[in-house]
């Protein structure tokens, strides 16, 4: 980006410069909060600010706040934001994607951004939850048979990783810490699990406890972890990195009580 | 290697892909490319790995095609590339080699200094697998970016 293209945009006053950037600082957070990597964080507020008249945008992603310096002319403003939680929901990551490039091409102003930004954090789940738990259970039965289990695993496993969703679901919405919830979620699904070793249901018992457990697996923390890596983001990436490292240590803690407990073995 | 273990392979690891992009709220119209990109991605793996690489260049491989495959799909359904890689990569994410890891990490505490030698090899085993495997998908699924987008920094 060059000079001349950036003095050509009309100087903003302070209100104006404000609104730009709550705009696009909700937007980054929502992006933060939901699944994306640090780099398109940073290019999709960049592309929103400058897009709604600001000269230039300074951003910093950090794992749990977003800083933004906003330009125009002589002026220029900064904001902090908080970012909490750190889940996933791809269907915000699109819609405010989608957002941004329409804000770029001149087809959204700030009014009607702001709007859109609302209805994009009241944006209700695309799937029911049964939908969610049925889906759930057949991922984890189908990596059972990735890993060469037979029906009766596969069975087993569905059984187990769908009521572990359950839990999973309604822990969620009693707010309970999240690594708390994958502790007690592991357990559920080790305990359920199990019973392919107790009931001597198939030869290779172990393979359903293994696979049971995948539902918690936190491959978006860990694929983004390296993905900001790669592109020189080592503090979120170093920071999403022990995130995964953490709630995987929680998932083996969940399941090593539920293997002592019920007294299985073999993993 | 025949035909019936690619295919059983292509239908589980497609069907691994949809169920957590289920869980990862995707919109619903990205269910069908996601399939295609984590069946492809892990079934070029597997044939890879049955022609003797190691799982760390079969994954590098692997989600290269998933990278490759959602940029195609991102600008075919106007949706960010980012929802087909992370669908498509799930299927090869090192998740059981991650809680080994983790496994060894907790037994070990309760072994002796003999019994424990075996036990922290296999947990270093594990977690030096889960680093490499997680860098190549990393790595693969950036591949369109990193090869035919390169911008300068905007920051």
């Amino acid at each position: 980006m060059t000079q001349e293209t950036v003095s050509e945009k009309p100087p903003l006053d302070r209100d104006s410069l404000r609104d730009v950037i709550d705009l696009s600082l909700w937007a980054g957070q929502m992006l933060l909060q939901h699944g994306a990597d640090t780099d398109r964080v940073e290019h999709t507020v960049h592309l929103i600010g400058t897009s709604l008249g600001a000269e230039w945008l300074d951003i910093l992603v950090s794992p749990n706040a977003l800083v933004v310096t906003t330009i125009s002319g002589d002026e220029f403003r900064t904001k902090v934001r908080r970012v909490v939680t750190l889940g996933v929901n791809l269907a915000v990551v699109c819609a405010i994607n989608d957002l941004s490039y329409r804000i770029s091409w001149g087809q959204v102003d700030r009014a009607a951004a702001r709007v859109e930004l609302v209805s994009i954090s009241n944006l209700r789940h695309n799937y029911n939850r049964w939908v969610v738990i049925l889906m759930v259970g057949l991922a984890c039965a189908a990596l059972s048979r990735l890993f060469g289990g037979d029906w009766a695993v596969f069975l087993v496993t569905l059984v187990a990783s769908g009521s572990a969703m359950f839990v999973r679901q309604e822990m969620v919405r009693r707010h309970f810490n999240p690594f708390i919830i994958v502790v007690v979620t592991a357990f559920v699904a080790g305990a359920v699990a199990s019973s392919a070793s107790i009931f001597r249901l198939s030869p290779q018992p172990q393979i359903a406890l293994a696979a049971a457990v995948l539902l918690l697996v936190p491959g978006v923390h860990l694929i983004n972890s390296f993905q900001d890596m790669i592109r020189g983001h080592m503090v979120t990436g170093l920071v999403r990195g022990f995130t995964g490292a953490v709630i995987s240590m929680c998932i083996a803690l969940g399941l090593l009580l539920a293997m002592q407990l019920l007294n299985v073995g073999g993993l | 290697m025949n035909l019936l273990v690619i295919l059983q392979d292509l239908l589980w690891s497609g069907i691994a892909a949809i169920g957590f992009a289920v869980l990862f709220n995707v919109p619903p119209k990205t269910l069908i490319p996601c399939f295609i990109c984590g069946a492809s991605g892990h079934a070029f793996r597997t044939i890879l790995m049955e022609l003797g690489m190691s799982i760390t260049v079969g994954t590098l491989a692997g989600a290269s095609m998933v990278g490759l495959l959602g940029a195609y799909f991102a600008r075919r359904y106007e949706t960010p590339s980012l929802v087909f890689a992370i669908c498509g990569a799930i299927p090869m994410v090192p998740g059981a080699f991650a809680f080994r890891a983790m496994l060894g990490v907790i037994r070990i505490s309760q072994a002796t200094p003999a019994a424990g030698e075996p036990i922290l090899m296999e947990a270093a085993i594990n977690f030096i697998n889960t680093g490499l495997i997680l860098a190549a998908i990393a790595l693969g699924i950036a591949m369109p970016t990193l090869l035919f987008r390169r911008r300068k920094p905007v920051v």
